[in-house]
């Protein structure tokens, strides 16, 4: 702790000097402290506080050397097609872009900022003091809570009004509420515990306890600065969060969201080094009391047991660069993608030791992954962020925990949606042109794309409704709609109205665990 | 001959002039998915951007606003460039598009 804070010290110190000499007698701390602060207030929530890097590249002195100054101010000003980056021009002055652009190209990339379990605990806010006031059941018609569907949407800034947590009715297709989170809604989770809360984290790390039934945040916490880890425990009691920056994670109370454990993320990677790690997906299970976390530089998966002093257990070498995962066979084994390997690992959570590694495809990226039964075996569907010559779909059988084939699609994928119910899986197209407006579906059975759904927007993150009955689908970017359609006869139902929405995350997810998969098949499975 | 010249000529003039008006719309739609709905939404510009929305404005006056930008007798260096990029198919596809949507 006192090393981290030392080190952020240093860092401002080695900041100021550079950005100071540079500019001579002219620039002052105070343009300095003032460009950090636009960058904080403007850019960090996808940049990285730390100048590394988050969902968008870092911006630092090494990353854009050599980079015209004109072009990074064009750039900042229309913002970049086909991506998330906005038109800056109108937000800030000539003379801040101007100003922004030499104080990145003279900031080098930050050491881990200090965010201590103390930070955390102080960054408590509570907005329902006495719980006991809220509503015993839901304030708008709905049948069941499996019903709601969660969108994140990030707002075109990443901040602002725009950026809040929206709850579907899936049987309706209406909004029933939406709770406002500052900046970019990016995960939502629901208690498995009790239907009525959800958990909402934002890309700057603060975590909002929602409650359904009156569509409000009671509480909310700052975790860190940046990251997207989330999960909850199977009793509902524990949440844990993990971040990029700093490289952290912890485990809070499910209830009062006070932080209870923290853990410095760092480890042996497959190479050899030890290495300091941002933290990629965290997972609770039906099958234990356990959290499972992965750590994306050091390649490692970390079980940690919801007991007495919070005892981990390491599992190393699982691969390279590791971010995403998603649980099968009750919960009991965990696939864990490594971007850099072009793998899926396969984890027994039980044994606490690898499987297989599986071939995976360019990159794998396997959002909430899928995994759905076919003709007697369970079949795993896991998408590519790559755009490699060859771009496909991983099928994988995960009783024998083989490759079944690879389905080509159209371009890089990000994210699969499959239901027990529905002839389907959904993959999202996110190569940058065109094809990013469309979703692929690939026929169950066939295991080839059968239909192509020009959306519109960056299309992304399909997800069906709980029943199995609707897929939804954020057209993203520009597009500013989910979009519904009928899951068999792929005809467009519905639309919602909201800025840039992204994550999709059907409250159905708690009873079936990774979407495709039945609950019955679940309980089977355990 | 010099009829059936015409008249093909004819037929050829409202072939085309017809997959003009019925490309308009869809070529709008591309531009405006390229080029304006960065700043300007499709339906809407984010609740936070200091930018006009386009959509069901009249369609006269937004090619006549793109035209102006175009050639710079209308002043704003970000709207000079873009529209500078623009053809007259462009903005009128382009006008057309938004013009057709429902704000």
């Amino acid at each position: 702790m006192n090393t981290t804070k030392k080190h952020l010290h240093k860092s401002i110190l080695t900041c100021l000097a550079v950005v100071i000499f540079p500019f001579g007698a002219q620039a002052t701390s105070d343009t300095s402290k003032n460009m950090h602060q636009l960058y904080e207030d403007n850019c960090a929530s996808c940049h990285g506080s730390d100048h590394g890097g988050f969902i968008a590249p870092g911006l630092n002195s090494d990353t854009l050397k050599g980079r015209s100054p004109t072009a990074l101010r064009t750039l900042i000003m229309t913002g970049s097609f086909d991506t998330l980056m906005p038109p800056f021009y109108g937000r800030l002055s000539d003379d801040d872009i101007r100003g922004l652009v030499k104080h990145l190209q003279t900031t080098p990339k930050q050491a881990n900022p200090a965010w201590t379990i103390d930070d955390i605990k102080a960054s408590i806010k509570v907005y329902v003091k006495d719980e006991s006031t809220l509503p015993a059941k839901p304030t708008y018609q709905i049948n069941s809570m499996d019903d709601v569907i969660g969108v994140a949407a990030r707002g075109k800034y990443g901040r602002g009004s725009g950026s809040k947590a929206v709850f579907i009715n899936s049987v309706t297709h209406k909004q029933i509420g939406e709770v406002s989170t500052g900046t970019a809604a990016h995960i939502i989770d629901y208690n498995p515990a009790n239907p009525r809360w959800a958990y909402v984290k934002t890309d700057t790390a603060e975590i909002f306890k929602v409650d359904l039934y009156s569509m409000q945040a009671v509480r909310s916490v700052k975790t860190g600065f940046n990251g997207p880890g989330l999960g909850v425990s199977r009793d509902g009691k524990y949440i844990m969060a993990g971040s990029y920056v700093p490289h952290n994670a912890v485990i809070l109370d499910a209830d009062t969201l006070e932080p209870i454990k923290t853990f410095e993320l760092e480890g042996i990677d497959p190479d050899g080094k030890m290495v300091s790690s941002d933290s990629g997906m965290i997972i609770g299970t039906p099958f234990d009391d356990i959290f499972a976390i992965a750590l994306e530089n050091a390649g490692q998966v970390w079980v940690v047991d919801l007991k007495e002093g919070f005892p981990v257990t390491k599992i190393e070498n699982v691969g390279r660069h590791l971010h995403d995962a998603f649980l099968t066979h009750g919960g009991k084994k965990l696939m864990v993608a490594a971007y850099d390997d072009n793998i899926v690992t396969a984890i027994d959570l039980k044994d606490r030791k690898i499987i297989k590694k599986l071939d995976a495809g360019c990159v794998p990226h396997v959002g909430g992954g899928s995994a759905v039964e076919v003709d007697g075996r369970i079949l795993g569907f896991g998408t590519n962020f790559g755009d490699c010559d060859k771009t496909v779909v991983s099928v994988w059988d995960l009783d024998k925990m083989e490759v079944v084939k690879q389905v080509p699609v159209a371009g890089g994928t990000e994210s699969p949606a499959a239901h027990a119910n529905a002839p389907y899986v959904a993959v999202d197209i996110i190569s940058k042109d065109r094809r990013a407006r469309t979703v692929q579906l690939i026929d169950k059975k066939s295991l080839e794309v059968v239909k192509t759904l020009d959306v519109g927007g960056h299309a992304y993150f399909p997800e069906y409704s709980a029943d199995g009955k609707f897929l939804y689908v954020s057209a993203g970017y520009s597009g500013d709609e989910v979009v519904v359609y009928d899951s068999t006869s792929l005809e467009k139902v519905a639309s919602v109205s909201m800025e840039s929405p992204a994550g999709i995350f059907s409250h159905g997810r708690v009873r079936y665990m990774t979407r495709g998969l039945s609950p019955d098949e679940m309980k089977g499975a355990k | 001959m010099r009829l059936s010249v015409l008249t093909g000529s004819l037929i050829l003039g409202l072939v085309s002039a017809q997959s003009v008006n019925a490309a308009s719309i869809y070529a709008g739609q591309a531009k405006a998915a390229a080029v304006c709905s960065q700043c300007h939404g499709i339906i809407t510009p984010s609740a936070e951007a200091p930018f006009p929305p386009l959509a069901g404005r009249d369609m006269d006056y937004l090619k006549t606003a793109l035209k102006q930008y175009r050639d710079k007798t209308r002043k704003s260096d970000i709207m000079n460039a873009i529209a500078g990029s623009l053809s007259d198919d462009d903005i009128g596809n382009v006008a057309a598009y938004y013009a057709k949507l429902k704000p």
